[in-house]
């Protein structure tokens, strides 16, 4: 099942709308549709559910997120030896699927920020907009263009590229 | 119920006038007519025994298609049920787990990396630790790796040993020359 969003990580700060008199005598719908909905919907389903949570809690067991050591970087591997390649390019593999995950941490925070700021997010979301343009832009940098066959080699040769081209503008630029 | 029965004649008498255009069946375009069709052709049957007219309706038969649901429904179902049912008890009473860092000084085993109380029970007792699968793979590329190295030396060696001509392979057998007939050339003059 797909994973529901977490409640705690993008928390909304408490509304500040204040509490306004009553100007008429007729009471108010709103709260007659909150009780039917408290008793008809809401009390049961809570009942059921602390009793599932009840009967799970005899019995926890947890779960843990692997950590991998670091192995060697291909850039470290000697030539011909296969079993560093081997390593190294898992390594890169998971790194990727890091990163990854990253790009898309920082661009559910872009969104909760507009949702959070509404007609406000284009001054207040501005640090989170930039936080987003460099991460993609380091990450277009890194695996942009290697393609559906691109592995840790390709990646290297890449960043070779990289810094050739970083060392020619230096060189133009210091004429 | 009277009213049905003059219904029925009325549709019936319809129908009848209708047969030339649809013959096969009434049931053509039912949704731009808006008049009660009945489906297939309807034919009016005597001895009616009082309740309404009784209606012989020729329609095609759906014997195969009414068997064949039910056969999909029921070996469906013969496992799906026992399956849903199971699942069911997993996921209420024995939950999914909880997510927790790894403590100090413990390594979790290789099947305590997921969530799903079955996922991990398959994981545990019958698929290999990936780390076993790392290592399988490390070794097959090692013996691969150690076979072309040791290829790559032989071609080396015996190219080599083809130029130098001093090693022991590239030796080919000649024979002896106290075998060799030198008598044509023993005087200048033959």
């Amino acid at each position: 099942m797909p994973e529901d969003s977490d409640w705690e990580v993008y928390k909304v700060p408490p509304t500040r709308t204040p509490v306004s008199e009553r100007t008429t005598s007729v009471p108010n719908p709103v709260t007659f549709f909150q009780t039917v909905f408290s008793y008809v919907i809401d009390a049961p389903v809570t009942f059921v559910r602390e009793w599932i949570e009840r009967q799970q809690a005899k019995n926890k067991f947890y779960y843990y997120h692997q950590k991998f050591r670091r192995v060697p970087d291909l850039s470290e591997c000697l030539e011909g030896d296969y079993l560093c390649f081997f390593e190294a390019e898992a390594q890169w593999r998971r790194d990727r699927l890091v990163d990854q995950e990253i790009v898309e941490i920082v661009r559910e925070r872009l969104g909760a920020c507009k949702q959070r700021e509404g007609p406000n997010q284009f001054q207040n979301c501005a640090k989170e907009v930039e936080q987003l343009a460099q991460v993609t832009k380091a990450y277009q940098d890194r695996y942009g263009d290697l393609g559906v066959h691109g592995n840790a080699r390709t990646c290297l040769m890449k960043q070779k590229h990289r810094m050739m081209e970083e060392r020619k503008a230096q060189a133009n630029a210091s004429q | 119920m009277a009213a049905m029965s003059l219904l029925l004649r009325a549709a019936v008498a319809w129908g009848a006038r209708r047969v030339p255009s649809g013959v096969a069946g009434g049931a053509r375009l039912p949704w731009f007519a808006g008049a009660a069709r009945l489906p297939g052709t309807v034919a009016p049957v005597r001895h009616s025994s009082g309740h309404g007219k009784r209606m012989f309706i020729i329609k095609a038969t759906s014997f195969y298609d009414t068997r064949f649901l039910n056969l999909l429904r029921f070996y469906i179902f013969l496992t799906g049920i026992p399956a849903a049912l199971f699942i069911t008890y997993v996921n209420i009473f024995i939950g999914e787990a909880e997510l927790a860092e790894i403590p100090e000084g413990y390594i979790p085993e290789y099947w305590e990396y997921y969530k799903h109380p079955i996922s991990r029970w398959i994981a545990r007792y019958f698929l290999d630790p990936p780390e076993k699968n790392y290592e399988k793979e490390m070794a097959l590329l090692d013996v691969e790796a150690k076979k072309t190295e040791l290829r790559l030396m032989e071609l080396e060696a015996r190219r080599l040993m083809r130029h130098r001509g001093d090693g022991p392979w590239y030796h080919y057998e000649t024979p002896d020359k106290n075998l060799i007939d030198n008598s044509m050339k023993s005087t200048p003059d033959n």
